[in-house]
């Protein structure tokens, strides 16, 4: 009975979740990078499901039956605001960091970015994560915010 | 389906989903200004140009697809026991038949929905 309880503690343990993405406890740039491609990858599904309502709009919403002027107003005179303006602001901005993000995993998946296996030594550094694909990591952070910067003067300088 | 052919997938998506997302920012805030790019007629013309609107319904198809597995990776991460990951991957087909549906039915009224009420 006590091991059958220390193997229920210690698989209880290893199943915190979601939990285990928020306690960021010696955490390094990758496992950051982790947590917020999740996070990103969310909050965009989120949007995009909220888009996928609002342009039905277009066709005058859930009971339309065609292309509808009215309805289209009515939704723009709900979401082209100020605060509508800075949702879409953090949307470019989470959706270029998740873009590149994401490409750099596809790269690393397959190989094209990690380091030759090496024997592990002291003070035992993850030597597969190479600089190339740590530096991406920093470039898709660069990325997203000249995009949400671009995206602040198309939306509220009327930039485009 | 087996995983390693259902991750290809969710890969694959979002190499696409990269170039149609580029693409229709672009038409949104660098091609028109965007006052422009979300009128009423600009869009009409958008959807009334065939190549447009398949264009639009590729890019929801790929997004929902890749959106909706990643969302199933993720449930798959928390939690692996049989009933759940039946569960999950049984919901994630219908969120995606019934999100793209209901995308699908939009750019099918504003292309074949007649002239402006």
């Amino acid at each position: 009975m006590p091991d059958s309880m220390a193997v229920g503690e210690a698989k209880a343990k290893n199943r915190r979740g979601v939990r285990a993405w928020l306690n960021p406890y010696h955490y390094n740039i990758e496992r950051w990078a982790y947590f917020f491609q999740r996070v990103t990858g969310v909050a965009i599904l989120a949007y995009v499901l909220g888009h996928l309502g609002d342009t039905s709009f277009f066709v005058g919403g859930p009971t339309g039956t065609g292309p509808n002027p009215s309805a289209w107003s009515f939704i723009g005179s709900i979401f082209e605001n100020s605060f509508g303006h800075l949702i879409l602001i953090l949307v470019v901005l989470v959706l270029f960091f998740h873009g590149v993000n994401g490409v750099r995993l596809i790269l690393a998946e397959f190989g094209v970015i990690l380091h030759k296996p090496s024997a592990i030594e002291y003070p035992y550094r993850p030597r597969g994560l190479g600089h190339g694909q740590r530096a991406l990591i920093y470039v898709g952070i660069a990325i997203a915010v000249v995009a949400a910067v671009w995206a602040f003067l198309v939306l509220f300088e009327g930039m485009g | 389906m087996k995983e390693s052919r259902l991750m290809l997938i969710q890969y694959a998506t979002a190499v696409v989903a990269v170039a149609l997302v580029s693409v229709h920012l672009i038409m949104q805030g660098v091609i028109y200004p965007y006052t422009t790019a979300i009128s009423f007629s600009n869009i009409l013309s958008i959807y009334n140009n065939g190549f447009y609107a398949v264009f639009l319904e590729a890019l929801l198809v790929v997004v929902l697809v890749h959106g909706f597995n990643g969302v199933r990776i993720i449930l798959h991460e928390i939690r692996q026991t049989r009933a759940w990951g039946t569960w999950v991957d049984a919901g994630t087909v219908v969120a995606i038949v019934v999100t793209v549906g209901y995308g699908t039915r939009t750019v099918i009224l504003a292309v074949f929905g007649g002239s402006p009420a």
